[in-house]
This record gives C-alpha cells, sequence and structure tokens, in this order.
C-alpha cells in the first residue's frame, strides 16, 4: 500500500492550490490571505472544528475519527510563510509580490497538509483525533512559539507531533529522517562596540572601533577552532559588520557586528555563549573599546524523539518503500517549539534535482504531492488504526 | 559465555607479567628486553614458529588450530613500547627506568594478547591461523608500518587484523567501538618564515617575520571555522613558534612555526593541506615574507572496517554482556591504521575504569580489564575462524 489512490485522484487539485499559493507569497505573520485560504478548505472539507487566529495568523483543523476510543489525538504541521526573496524562476506562477517568494516551498507543505486533511476528513478511518496544525511566520518569525505559547498543545489535547520538509536533491518523493538532534539551535547576536569617534589623520585621538571589531572577528573564529570539541558541531559567522560612519575621513564612534551562531546541543551552546560574551567584553577592553552583547537564544536544537521517530519511519515505510538516515543539518527549524512540548517526528521528503531552498530559481516540486500527502495520513492511520 | 575460565585463572600469572614490563619500560624501538620477554613466552607457550627482528624489534607468533580446511588466518595485535614520561604513580610497580614509564597501558595490550596466546595454544580450538603481532614504536615510530613494510602480512598469509586499547573513563572490561574512521589521520607542518632582520626600534627598515607568523596563526583558525563542513571533524594546531633570535631588541630574520593537522577523512585532510599552504605563503606575501612549508603525512586515519567491526562488536557483546557500537571518533592517531590499510579489521576499546587518562603520570593500565581483553582476544580467533 504504497501511494493512496485517493491522492493519485486529488493531485490536480493539490497542485491547483499550491500554485495559488505560490504566486501569491506572504512574508512571516502575515499570511492572511493563505491563512483564509486554509480555514476555508478546511470548513469546506468538514472538519468538525477550524481555529483561526492561533499564533496570530495560525489556523488550526480538527478531524474526528470514526471512533475515539482511547482519547489519542496526533497533531501534523505545516508552515505557510514565505521569504524576501525576488523570484526568479519564469513560471506562469510566479510570484505576483515583488521581493516575495515561496522560496522553502511552504507552499507545498501547506498543499500537503490540506490534501491529507481533506482525504481524512473524507474517510476518517481511525480512532481518534487528527489536529492539522498551519503555521505562519516559521522564517525567523518564531511562529511555532507563538502557536505553543497560544495554548495550541493544551487547548486541542495534542499529544505527538508530526511536520514534513521538502529537500532538494533527494529523489522526489523518497523519505530520510534522524532520531534525535537533527537540526540546529539557532541563535543571534547583536554586538556593539563603543569607540571613540574622531579624525582619519588623528588616530591616536580616537579609539577605533572597527579595529578592535576585526580583531573581536579574528577571536571569534577561535571558538570553533580552539574552545569546542572538534568531534562536536558548530557554526559562529558573523553576518554584517557596520560602522557608524560612511565617510572616508572618519574614525567611527561605534561597530555593529551581528551573526549567528548554530549548534547541536545544550553544552556546546553555552559554552559558546560564554566565550562569546567574554570575547567580546575582553577584546574591547584590551583596545580600550567597550563592547555590549546582545546574545539572544532563538530556536532550540529540533529532537526528533526515539519512539516517534521510528513511528514516522513505519508510515514512510509504507508510503515509499524506504526510509534513509537524514545527516545532521546546521539550519534550525521552528517546530522545535512543537517538538519541544511533546513528543514527535520531523521528516524529509525528495523534492528532486532543484535550486536548493532560499535559492531564487528555487521551486517546490509537485510530483512530491502524493508522498507527502500519503505520509501525513498514515500517521494518523499508523498511530490511531481504527479498531 | 562471557570471560573465559581459563582467562580468569590465568590473570594473577598474567597481572605480574603486565607489572614486570610496566617495571621495565622501553620507548620507540628499543624494546629490547620486552620483545626478549614475548618471544620466550610465545615460544614456552608451544607457539608452532616465533620470529623476531620483524619491524627490527617486532615479534611475530603463529599458532595453529586443531584444522585449517580454509588456509585462513587472522592476526592480533598488541603494542609494547613506553612513553618517554617520568612516572608519578607511587606503585611497588612503577617504573625502574625514570624519563620511561608505559603511560598509555602498553604493558597492558602485551599482557592481554600474551594471556591470549597462552589460551589458544592450549586449547587450539579453532580451524585457521592466529597469528599474533607485537609492534614496537606505537608511540610517534611507526612501528606498525614498519611491521607491515618488513612483509608481515604476506609472510605470514594475514586475512583480517585486530587490534585493542585500553580506555580511561569506560567502565573496566567494557568495550566501545565504531565503524569507519575512528581515530584521525596525525599529519605535521612546519612553516619557515624568512624576512629581513634588523633593529627592534628601526622596523621600517625591516620585514618582521613575527608579524607575518602571529597573521599565519590567526588565518589558520579559519580553516576549521570558516572552510571545513561544520559536520566534518579537523583539527590544526600551531604548537610551536620560535623566531631564530632571542634578544629584546633585534627583529629576526626568520620564524619558525610548526604543528599539527588531525582529520578522519582524506578529502579533508587534502583541503586542509591544501589551504595551510596557501594561507601560509600567501599571508606572509602579504607581509613581504617567504614561506617555507613542510607538510608531512604521520600516520593514516585508523578505519575499522563495516563487517569486521560489526563482528569484533558481537565478539565484545558476547564477552562484556554489552558493546557500545557507535563511539565517537577521537582525534588521537593510531599507528594501527597501517595495518588496517593493508588488511581489513577493526580497533576496539576496552574500559580502564576511572583512571588518570593516558599519556598522565599517574596513569596506570587496570589488571582487571585483563580477563575481558584477552577474552575478546580469544574468541575473536574462535568464532572468526570455528572448528567444522
Amino acid at each position: 500500500m504504497p501511494i493512496k489512490n485517493r491522492f493519485a485522484e486529488l493531485l490536480p487539485d493539490i497542485t491547483a492550490w499550491r500554485r495559488d499559493i505560490h504566486a501569491n507569497p506572504e512574508i512571516l505573520f502575515d499570511t492572511h490571505r493563505t491563512s483564509a485560504l486554509v480555514a476555508d478548505k478546511l470548513k469546506e472539507f468538514g472538519c468538525d472544528d477550524v481555529v483561526t487566529g492561533i499564533g496570530r495568523t495560525g489556523v488550526v483543523g480538527v478531524i474526528k475519527g470514526k471512533t475515539d476510543s482511547g482519547g489519542r489525538v496526533v497533531g501534523l504541521r505545516a508552515d505557510m510563510d514565505a521569504l524576501p526573496i525576488l523570484e526568479d524562476t519564469g513560471l506562469d506562477y510566479a510570484s505576483k509580490t515583488p521581493g516575495a517568494m515561496h522560496a522553502c516551498g511552504h507552499d507545498g507543505h501547506t498543499a500537503m497538509l490540506l490534501g491529507a486533511a481533506q482525504y481524512l476528513a473524507e474517510t476518517r478511518n481511525f480512532d481518534g483525533t487528527a489536529v492539522v496544525i498551519f503555521q505562519p511566520a516559521e522564517e525567523g518569525g518564531g511562529g511555532g512559539r507563538e502557536m505553543v505559547e497560544d495554548g495550541l498543545i493544551s487547548r486541542f489535547g495534542i499529544q505527538e507531533v508530526y511536520g514534513m520538509h521538502n529537500w532538494p536533491g533527494r529523489p522526489v518523493g523518497s523519505f530520510a529522517i534522524r532520531a534525535g538532534a537533527f537540526f540546529a539551535a539557532t541563535d543571534l547576536f547583536d554586538i556593539v562596540i563603543e569607540g571613540k569617534g574622531g579624525h582619519a589623520a588623528k588616530p591616536h585621538d580616537t579609539i577605533d572601533p572597527t579595529l578592535c571589531a576585526a580583531h573581536l572577528v579574528t577571536a571569534l573564529q577561535s571558538i570553533v577552532s580552539r574552545n569546542v570539541d572538534p568531534i562536536k558541531n558548530v557554526v559562529v559567522s558573523v553576518t554584517s559588520f557596520e560602522t557608524s560612519s560612511t565617510a572616508f575621513n572618519v574614525i567611527p564612534q561605534r561597530v555593529m557586528l551581528k551573526g549567528t551562531v548554530r549548534t547541536m546541543d545544550t553544552d556546546v551552546r553555552d559554552l559558546t555563549e560564554d566565550h562569546m560574551t567574554v570575547m567580546a567584553t575582553q577584546v574591547a577592553e584590551a583596545f580600550g573599546a567597550k563592547a555590549t552583547v546582545d546574545y539572544q537564544r532563538n530556536y532550540p536544537v529540533m529532537v526528533n524523539a526515539e519512539t516517534e521517530t521510528g513511528f514516522a519511519i513505519e508510515a514512510a515505510e509504507r508510503v515509499a518503500g524506504t526510509v534513509d538516515e537524514a545527516p545532521l543539518v546546521m539550519g534550525g527549524e521552528d517546530f522545535a517549539f512543537m517538538a519541544n512540548e511533546v513528543p514527535g517526528a520531523y521528516i524529509l521528503v525528495g523534492n528532486g534535482d532543484t535550486a536548493p531552498v532560499h535559492h531564487p530559481k528555487y521551486n517546490f516540486n509537485d510530483e512530491t504531492i502524493p508522498a507527502g500527502c500519503s505520509w501525513y495520513a498514515e500517521m494518523v492511520e499508523t498511530r490511531m488504526p481504527a479498531g | 559465555m562471557p570471560i573465559k575460565n581459563r582467562l580468569s585463572e590465568m590473570q594473577p600469572q598474567l597481572t605480574e607479567w603486565r607489572r614486570d614490563i610496566h617495571r621495565h619500560p622501553e620507548i620507540l624501538y628499543d624494546t629490547h628486553r620486552t620483545s626478549a620477554l614475548v618471544a620466550d613466552k610465545l615460544k614456552a607457550f608451544g607457539c608452532d614458529e616465533v620470529v623476531t627482528g620483524i619491524g627490527r624489534t617486532g615479534v611475530v607468533g603463529v599458532i595453529r588450530g586443531r584444522s585449517d580446511t580454509k588456509g585462513r588466518a587472522i592476526g592480533l595485535r598488541a603494542d609494547m613500547d613506553a612513553l618517554p614520561i617520568h612516572e608519578a604513580t607511587g606503585l611497588a610497580h612503577a617504573s625502574e627506568t625514570p624519563g620511561a614509564m608505559h603511560a598509555c597501558g602498553h604493558d597492558g595490550h602485551t599482557t592481554m594478547l600474551l594471556g591470549a596466546a597462552q589460551y589458544l595454544a592450549e586449547t587450539r580450538n579453532f580451524d585457521g591461523t592466529a597469528v599474533f603481532l607485537f609492534q614496537p614504536a606505537e608511540e610517534g615510530g611507526n612501528g606498525a608500518l614498519a611491521m607491515v613494510e618488513d612483509g608481515v602480512m604476506d609472510r605470514f598469509g594475514i586475512d583480517e587484523v585486530y587490534g585493542m586499547h585500553n580506555r580511561p573513563g569506560l567502565d573496566v572490561g567494557q568495550f566501545a567501538i565504531r565503524p569507519g574512521g575512528t581515530m584521525a589521520a596525525v599529519d605535521q607542518f612546519s612553516i619557515t618564515l624568512t624576512g629581513k632582520g634588523g633593529h627592534g626600534a628601526m622596523p621600517h627598515l625591516a620585514v618582521d617575520p613575527n608579524v607575518a607568523a602571529a597573521h599565519i596563526v590567526l588565518a589558520l583558525q579559519t580553516i576549521a571555522s570558516r572552510t571545513v563542513d561544520p559536520l566534518k571533524q579537523v583539527v590544526v594546531s600551531v604548537c610551536t613558534l620560535n623566531a631564530d633570535n632571542d634578544a629584546f631588541n633585534v627583529i629576526p630574520q626568520t620564524t619558525r612555526m610548526g604543528g599539527t593537522v588531525r582529520t578522519l577523512d582524506a578529502a579533508i585532510q587534502d583541503l586542509t593541506e591544501d589551504r595551510l599552504k596557501e594561507i601560509a605563503t600567501l599571508t606572509a606575501a602579504a607581509h613581504g615574507c617567504t614561506a617555507e612549508v613542510t607538510y608531512t603525512r604521520c600516520v593514516p586515519v585508523t578505519v575499522n572496517a563495516e563487517e569486521q567491526t560489526a563482528f569484533a562488536a558481537d565478539v565484545a557483546e558476547a564477552v562484556a554482556g554489552s558493546v557500545d557500537r557507535e563511539v565517537a571518533p577521537t582525534m588521537g592517531g593510531e599507528d594501527f591504521s597501517y595495518m588496517l590499510d593493508a588488511r581489513p579489521g577493526a580497533y576496539i576499546f576496552v574500559g580502564n575504569g576511572d583512571s588518570a587518562s593516558v599519556h598522565h603520570p599517574a596513569y596506570d593500565f587496570n589488571d582487571e580489564a585483563i580477563p575481558a581483553g584477552a577474552s575478546w582476544f580469544a574468541e575473536i580467533v574462535e568464532r572468526r575462524m570455528p572448528q567444522g
């Protein structure tokens, strides 16, 4: 029983939804059109309950199975938001909004979960409740966190949660997953180095924050190369370096550095934050400047629970025959906030030989839809089999 | 069938041998007393063949099983050499040679393999040939390479090789192993920077190789932090940096630096070597200096073969009740890698309990690990070449 037949039938519809969403991308929490579209469809499918406004623009649909003997509730999650990228695909359904684009395939995730919802609402061949979760603001906005803080888990009694992401470079419709830490914790840092501005011809009268910041960028490299166990994984990237002046003959008063830290475990995360704070403060002091560090822990490590990963593999094997072990990913994923609340698993589904995600030529591969929809539906039917 | 009873019986005897070897540590290839002791014991056990002088002071013992229907031969290896460390254990069996010490447990490895040889010579409950490889100079002398280059694999028809190292911090007698890259490739580099020496008060007339060296140290950090995939492993350590001058007021003409690179796969090793050379020469050029880089690959990655690793883990599980099959790799090096490059095989860790770390002056091999370690060696032979 590989791909469910019903999804082959539904494919033209689901593809049309996907392309409509693709043509109308919305960023972060501003998924107003997409959320309304999702809510309308869920009502049309006959969901028992459709709730909007959870986590600002998040949408939740509830589908009760034929029976509910054990009070089981399984959550399935998709993300709806697009990216601030100017699309360069030349497709006839390309973004109508310049500077916004579905370059991460969330249009496909949303369409696949809608397809699964339609099938589950039609068949209801399970014993319990399926909760379909559509979140905004996965791309840096913490939409998953907002939904959790709005009581998503307790309000609907969700006991397990499952999510999916398309993966360019994997064969279309094939699956990969790993148990344990999967996606990195993504932290952000802002460092302001306050020197003493002045005339560029009189450096001796100034404290040059640019020089100090250059030393700090260099020093920060040693967190990876000298401080963290080489067997462990860590990325420290200074991604923005901005002087407070743009004149050629002015030594600026201050420099602002920004960047990101990616880690796979708490010890390394703590160590990196500590070292960064100490280095910034002390290097600045060594140059007579003053550094302030604002270190923000953003998404936690996305950890797949052992048992639920096993269930996700079972479901994927039924759909695709085999499942590969996925490598660690240094990218972040805010599904982590949901997976931190209740055990869950996150799986990758192949997008074929496409441009990578976040690239202006990327496009979600519609041929993935039957496999993705089938997996979502199987998760519900596998975890809550009808008696 | 956990620890072999016979090896438990032999433990007091084996402990005595281990402590005797511990008292008489010998460095690199100078394992004359130890090699003689090993050869004498192998002969006393009734080995079919005992050959000395392979890889200079290496010793090989051959034990034939009751039958040999398939012509199989398995190599089991232990290292015999000690370290140039001054022992600070205060033990009754401490080193009698100041400045030399068995601080890595090779005394224990040698003893465990001797125990297995005695047992196998007594029982010969296998179909094929067991070859015992006692190597000198594991600690930086490439004794394993010397034995391989002396033809040890072909001469004794060895099909597979197995080795073991004790591990402080792992419960005594417990085992840990992993398939694939287990211990790092060890490379070393030296960089000689030539500038233009001069008076410390007149830097504008000189080209300062110390400043170039300092910039190179910093730039080399980016190999780990910016160049190599963060999911891969690499260590680049600058360990020595010396100006050819120790006056306070002289800018030197040349500065030398050196260090080590550790990697677990060939692509990262190549990438690191290339980047290191580019960074050194181009940074030196940016500072008006020239850089001469020597990059030497010392020991290859210790790669455990999939099939033999799974087998070695099964044996360890039978001996100890459980086994860690996915232990993390270590960035230390191990010259057993040369034997594993020559023949498929596996290298396993056996717990040394809560002891000081290896290469520490307070370290001692834990004699309680002997029955487990010796049983593993013996079981490898009996299970890999079972009697018909």
